[in-house]
This record gives structure tokens, sequence and C-alpha cells, in this order.
């Protein structure tokens, strides 16, 4: 029977939900196994032990690989959006998510804002930057908009670390004290913050699915693979490229400003190509042109990096690089990109299986 | 027409550049940030010129030439300063390569079947990682005796020799393995006749074992050498260095990719973040002061003229009152030889031909039986060759530091972008222009902007006037999108 309604919607985004609710429950059920009972006093019982335990030992710390895992994959879906969705090859993505950091920074630092007003600014300042750099690198194509993307971020990165500037950036130590209002506190309520970081991370895969799957979405899939034809059907590819471009520096803006709250400061290296280098990792890891690729891909990325780096200490930079490079070669469409693309395939052969199965065959093993 | 409003052009912008310098600074000041400029365009030349032939031929955009130049600074460094290390690991090296020779010979002998290659490239990982463990990197960074002459060579960080012939026969072995993954990765490629590559293998064999055998002499031969050879030996090294890399990467990571530029573009940009680590991995993340320079350079004098210079062979020379260091000259006089010089190659030779007609249509070029593949890798090579000799010429003058080759690249870039991707004279014209304006930037930076109405001059440090190259940039790219020179889509 045909479903309809909410059953309907019900079938269609069961994954969705159950991951949501893992999500939800992460930072209690990592208390329970992980949490520090010595550091929570005996009195408090029942549902307060449980919140409290999960503010405690390494349940707290891996709350915050969590929330990176969130920061992080909202900057790699920003960058999905240009390379995967509208095949813009942009080598300057962490300029906004740099600018996001230290705009947010400079305003609540040394201006003295509230982070809420900051972060209003900052949308401002990240949609005129993002259509500045757009409005010049998207008047070419292809590997020059690689390096002019680059070079524009390079811009940053040298003004971040000149040492002119020291007093209001910090040059190369950085910016920190960037405090966040003391109720969303990283260090003394991190699973507050931790619900901030998955409520953001959730509007904006929203958002970004909303954007993907519109009309001006469909016409940037159109841009990736043909940009000619695209404009020969009317459509000023410039102005979509152009919507890419701000919508994705706006979201990784924002990523930013969440990352400085977070890490309570910025340094100049998330505005260095290290950076950049991150992202498109975690982008093509997952699977550029889908937006759980990215997630996958932050996710994956990060978890390898903490565990490389726990392993082999400084080389893993070295490591991670050469991974980087095996990745692109052997796996191409990425993760995700390589599950769509065989899935059929994958299910084509199984039922055959099955089918052999059940009608007794030996050899259940279709070629 | 469109020629001569390129020149124009050019024109119109190196006047203006060296008007404003003039007006701003007066003839003492401006000359010898004119000269500086030239120097700063002869080493951005040498980058951009690779990038640019590479890009305009095969369509790829190269990350990794900042890495190739680094990597050539750094290799003509250590064979000037530090000869034991590369005594020590280029045998390692010659052994894999000999291991793979022989091994692509045997890949007609494993059977085909699917997880082999991959069994056999884990197993040869594994068993180069076997042969280098433990190898003593750090005590034979650290040995460096700097002057000239050099220290008197002691045993001390050498492995003993069994030891290291031990470590030959490891990595031969690893090649072994890794050879029928090679073979199968380039199998577009014809293979070589069978007595080449036996007599190559050998040759290589040889080398090896001979260089291992006679470490110690042969150290002693090199530090006793004069500053000059030394000098004239890292060049060679170094360029030799940048070729053969270039080479690799293209057959390795370039030539399965094309079609596929974004692949090639996120692979070359995966190379250049993994190339600076491993650099800072072998030698250390701090940086080396300048190189010492030839004796042509040396004398601590100034002189009056360029003709006394070259009796007295002082550091410096005098310009209207001012030092300038003579090696920059040098740098210069580089720069310009390989304009001329490939301008001519490309000119007059067959290859240089065949290069010109694939910028125009490299499709028909292969149609016309022209085996492409090959001249594809021999401009690869001669592109990070430059490169990498760009790098040894530029370790006087700036030192080697991990970063040197993300900020040589970025100049480069903007060269090239305001050049002209793909073609030869908008390389050398951006670099110019670029050179011009990072000079007189820098001074300007430096000495202070007086507006009037101004307490005190405002002044910056000299990395405000690498970023406002970028704004350069911006601005050729608004005016005309393809560059001064480069051609419309």
């Amino acid at each position: 029977m045909e479903k309809t309604g909410f059953p309907l919607w019900l079938r269609r985004h069961w994954p969705g939900l159950v991951i949501l609710t893992l999500m939800s429950l992460f930072p209690f059920l990592a208390g329970l196994a992980m949490g520090d009972p010595a550091a929570v006093p005996p009195e408090i019982q029942g549902v307060g032990r449980v919140l409290a335990l999960a503010e405690t030992g390494r349940a707290k710390f891996w709350q915050g690989m969590v929330i990176q895992m969130f920061i992080l994959a909202v900057f790699a879906m920003s960058y999905d959006l240009l390379l995967g969705y509208t095949g813009v090859i942009s080598f300057g993505h962490a300029m906004f998510f740099g600018t996001g950091g230290y705009v947010v920074g400079l305003l609540v630092k040394h201006a003295g804002w509230s982070a809420g007003a900051a972060v209003g600014v900052l949308l401002l300042v990240a949609l005129l930057q993002s259509l500045m750099v757009g409005a010049l690198s998207l008047r070419v194509k292809g590997v020059y908009l690689a390096m002019v993307t680059l070079a524009f971020a390079e811009f940053f990165y040298i003004l971040a670390e000149a040492t002119d500037f020291r007093q209001y950036t910090g040059a190369d130590d950085g910016l920190h004290g960037i405090y966040p209002p003391p109720f969303l506190s990283p260090t003394d309520h991190r699973t507050r913050f931790y619900f901030l970081a998955l409520v953001f991370f959730l509007t904006m895969y929203l958002a970004a699915r909303r954007l993907v799957n519109s009309p001006t979405g469909r016409v940037m899939v159109a841009i990736r693979e043909n940009e000619a034809r695209a404009a020969m059907l009317g459509y000023n590819t410039f102005v979509y490229k152009l919507v890419a471009l701000v919508a994705a520096g706006v979201m990784a803006a924002l990523a930013g400003a969440l990352n400085a709250f977070f890490n309570l400061g910025v340094t100049p290296s998330v505005l260095s190509v290290a950076t950049t280098i991150d992202v498109l990792a975690m982008t093509i890891v997952g699977g550029a042109g889908t937006l759980t690729g990215p997630v996958l891909g932050a996710a994956i990325v990060h978890l390898l990096g903490y565990w490389l780096n726990r392993l082999f200490g400084q080389t893993w930079v070295l490591l991670f690089g050469v991974t980087f490079i095996l990745i692109v070669v052997f796996l191409p469409y990425g993760i995700v990109g390589t599950v769509q693309a065989r899935s059929w395939r994958w299910r084509a052969v199984w039922r055959e299986r099955w089918r052999r199965i059940k009608e007794g065959r030996k050899f259940p093993l279709p070629s | 027409m469109k020629r001569y409003r390129a020149f124009t052009a050019f024109i119109l912008i190196v006047g203006a550049l060296v008007a404003l310098g003039y007006g701003l600074f007066g003839p003492q000041k401006a000359t010898a940030a004119l000269l500086s400029g030239l120097t700063l365009a002869s080493l951005y030349f040498l980058l951009g010129a690779g990038l640019s032939l590479i890009f305009g031929l095969m369509d790829v955009l190269n990350f990794a030439h900042g890495v190739l130049f680094m990597v050539g600074a750094y290799v003509g460094y250590t064979v000037f300063g530090n000869p034991r290390l590369i005594l020590n690991t280029a045998p390692l090296f010659l052994a894999l390569a000999v291991g793979i020779i022989a091994g692509s010979r045997l890949a007609p002998l494993i059977p085909n079947r699917r997880f082999i290659p991959y069994l056999l490239a884990l197993a040869g990982v594994g068993v180069t990682l076997w042969g280098i463990r433990g190898f003593p990197l750090r005590p034979l960074v650290a040995f460096e005796p700097t002057t000239a002459g050099g220290a008197i060579p002691t045993a001390l960080a050498q492995e003993p020799l069994s030891r290291m012939l031990l470590r030959l026969g490891q990595l031969a072995l690893a090649g072994l393995l890794l050879g029928p993954v090679a073979a199968r990765w380039g199998r577009e490629d014809r293979r070589a006749a069978p007595w080449r590559s036996l007599a190559l293998g050998v040759g290589l064999t040889l080398l090896a074992v001979l260089l291992l055998l006679g470490r110690d002499p042969l150290e002693r031969f090199l530090l006793g050498l004069s500053v000059d050879v030394r000098f004239f030996l890292a060049l060679v090294a170094g360029a030799a260095t940048g070729a053969a890399l270039g080479a690799l990467i293209e057959t390795t990571l370039i030539r399965p990719f094309y079609g596929r530029p974004i692949t090639q573009i996120v692979l070359t940009l995966g190379l250049m973040f993994a190339g600076a680590e491993l650099v800072k991995f072998i030698w250390g993340k701090e940086g080396r002061p300048p190189m010492a320079v030839p004796s042509l350079f040396a004398q601590s004098c100034r002189s009056p003229n360029l003709l006394a210079w070259l009796t007295e062979r002082c550091s410096s020379i005098d310009v209207l009152g001012r030092a300038f260091p003579t090696y920059r000259l040098f740098i210069i006089a580089v720069g310009l030889l390989i304009l001329v010089g490939v301008a001519l190659l490309l000119k007059y030779s067959r290859l240089g031909m065949i290069v010109r007609a694939g910028v125009q249509d490299s499709a028909m070029v292969e149609a016309l039986g022209i085996n492409v593949r090959r001249v594809f890798m021999a401009v690869f090579a001669l592109g990070s060759a430059l490169a990498a000799l760009g790098g040894v010429v530029a370790a006087p003058f700036v030192g080697v530091y991990p970063e040197m080759g993300s900020i040589f690249q970025l100049q480069a870039f903007i060269a090239v972008v305001i050049g002209g991707m793909g073609s030869y004279t908008g390389t050398a014209v951006g670099a110019l222009v670029l050179g011009l304006a990072r000079a007189l930037g820098d001074t300007l930076v430096t000495t202070g902007i007086a507006l009037p109405g101004m307490a005190q001059a405002l002044r910056a440090s000299p990395a405000v006037a690498r970023a406002s190259t970028v704004l350069m940039m911006a601005v050729v790219l608004l005016v005309r999108p393809a560059g001064i020179f480069g051609r419309k889509e």
C-alpha cells in the first residue's frame, strides 16, 4: 500500500533520524562510558549525575572531538558547494574560515562586542568579502581560478602573520581570548556547546540541502557538467557561480567563527594552505558532489589526524599528505561517491546471490 | 594589432614603475630598488617559465613547482656544504631505482590477478621501510663543514660500510617488489629495449657501489675543491635532481590523469603539501643561513665599477654611491641566460618546434605521429630543472628554509597570471613587472609613506609589500582576465 504523509516521511528519513538521535544522546552515552565518576560529587544522583558525568574525563574530550567534527563538517560542506556542486576549484577557502575567526575575534576581544552582535556583523563581512573575491576571481576559469583564489588566501594569511598588526591580530602567536557568552563556555559547559554545534551543523546541513535541491542548485550542477551548455540555455553562469561562492563563503565564515569560540582563539594557521588542503581532503575522501560525503570525510580526516598524531608524533603531517595523495589516486570519487555509483551493482549481485541460495544451488557466487 | 597593444601595455607599466621609483626616492635609491627588482624578477622567471611552459603544453598547473624550487635549493646547499649526506643517501635511491628497473622486467611473470599489485606494493613499501629503518639521518644532516676547504671529515655519524651494503640489498629487493607495479602503472609507455635497461641497471649499480665504497676519499676530495667548483657542482646537482623529480612526478602522478584536470590539480596540491613536509622531515624545520658565494663575489670590499669588480672580486659594487651586492648581478645574469637559452631552444630546436606546435594544438601534434608523451615528460623535466636551478641560485641570496617554496611559488603564480599563462614572453614580462613592483613596494614600505597632513610616515614590514602584489594581480585580472600576453579562451 502506498504510504503518504508522515509514514512516508518517516520511511524516507529514518536513517537520518537515527543518526540525529544518536548524536543528541552522544554526550550522555560518552559520559556514562568514559566519564570520571570520581570527579562528580556522590550526592548528585539520577539525571543530574548523567549530566555531570558528561562534563568530566575523556567524555569531555570526546565531546570536544565531535564538536570539532561538526565545525569541520560544515566547513567541508561549504567547500563541496563549490567543488562538488558547481565545479569551481577554489584553493582559497581557508580565507573565509579564517575571516570568520578573525572578525569575531577582533570584535569580541578588542571592540568588546557581544558574541551575537559579532556574528551578525560577520555575516555582513563574509557576504561582502565573498562577493568581492567572487567578482574578481570568477572572471577566470579552471586552473586560473585555483591560482587566483590561492593568491587571495595567501594575501589574508600574510596580513594575519604580519608583525605590523601585532597589537590587533597577535601576528604569528594568534589572537587569543575570544570568549563566547559564559553560559555557552566550551570549557565550563561543554555539553551546552556541543548542542550549539549540533544545532548549527543541522541548520547548515538543511540549508545546504535546500540550496542544492533548489532550481538554483540544479543550475549549479549544470554548470559543473558543462558550463557552455548552461550558458547556451540562457543562464547567467557567472551569477550562479557567484551565488555558490557567496553561500559557501558565508557558511565557511560561520564555521570559522564557531571554531574560534570553541578554541577561545585563532592562529594564522587557519588561513594557511594547510587548512585548504584539510578541507579538500575531507571533501574528496567523503565524496565531492554529495552532502553526506564531506560530513563523513570531516569525521574520518579528523579522527585519522588524531590517531596518526598519537602514533607518529610530528611525522603525521607528512603521512597525512601521502595518504591524501593515495586517496586521490585510488578513490577519486570518495567513499560516498563510490558507494552511490556502485550500490546498484552491489544490490543486484546480492539479490542474485540470495536467489541462488534460495534455489539451493551449491555455489551461490555469480561471476 | 593585439600584439602591439600588449607590448604597449608592458612598456607603459614598466615605464610607470620606473618613473614612480625615481619620483618617490630619487635616482640613488630607485636604481638600487630597480636592480633588486631585476634580481627578484630573474628568480620569478626561473620558476614561472616552467609553470607556464608546462601549462601551455599540457594544461597542467603544477602546484608542486615551488617544492621543486625548494628541493633544488636544499640539494644544492647540501652538495655544497655537506656532501656526506648525499654520499650516504644517493646509493640508497640508486639501489631502489635499479630494483625497480629490474622488477619492471619481471612484470610479465607475475600472474594477472587483481589483488597482486596491491600485495606487491604493500610488500615493497614494507621492505623499503625496513631498509631505511634506523638510518642515522639526524647526525648526517647535522654534520656540516661550512667553509671552503672544509673541516677534516671524521667517521662520526656514518654507518659502517657493511650495514650500508645491507641497506642497499634491502632497497634493491624493495625495488624488485615495486617494479612490476611500476610497470603496470605506466603500462601505456613502450618499454625500452632490454639491452638498454640492462646497461642502465648495471651502470646505476656500479655507481651506487662506487659511491658507497669511495665515500671517504670522495668526501675529502669534494670538500677540498675550491668554492667555485663546489658551487658549480651544486648548480648541476640541483638542476639534475629537479629534472629527475619532474620526470618522476610526470610519469607517476600526472600522466595517468590526463583529461581529468581536477584530479591533476588536487594531486599536485597534495604533493606541494607533502613535499614541504618531507623537506622539513629531512632537513629540519629551521632554515639555514645563505650559502657561501663563489670567489668572484666573495672579497669584502666595494668596487667602483664593473671592470674593477672583475679584477677585485668584491662582494659589492658601487651604484650611484650605494653598495649593491654583486652576487645579485649573477642572479640577473643567470635569469637572462636562461631566458635567451630557452627562447632559442623553443625557436630553433626540433623539441622547441614540437612544444610550440603542442601549445597551439597538442591533439594535432599527436595525430602527426609525434610521441607527445615523451615530449610532455621532457618539458616537465625541463621546467622542473629550471625551478630547481632557480632554487640553487637563490640559496646564497635568501638562504634555505621550508617556507621558501610556497612563498616563491605564490609570487611566480602572480607573475604568470599577470603575464598570461602559457605564453613564454608573457612569463618574462610578468616576472619583470612583478619583480620591479615588489622591489619598489619593499622600498616604499620600509622607508615609509608620508602623506601630507600626517605626523609621521606610515611604515610597514616587507610582508605587506608581499601581500600587495596580490592586489596588483587583481587589478590586472580586472582589466585583462587572461593577463597581458594571454590568449583569449
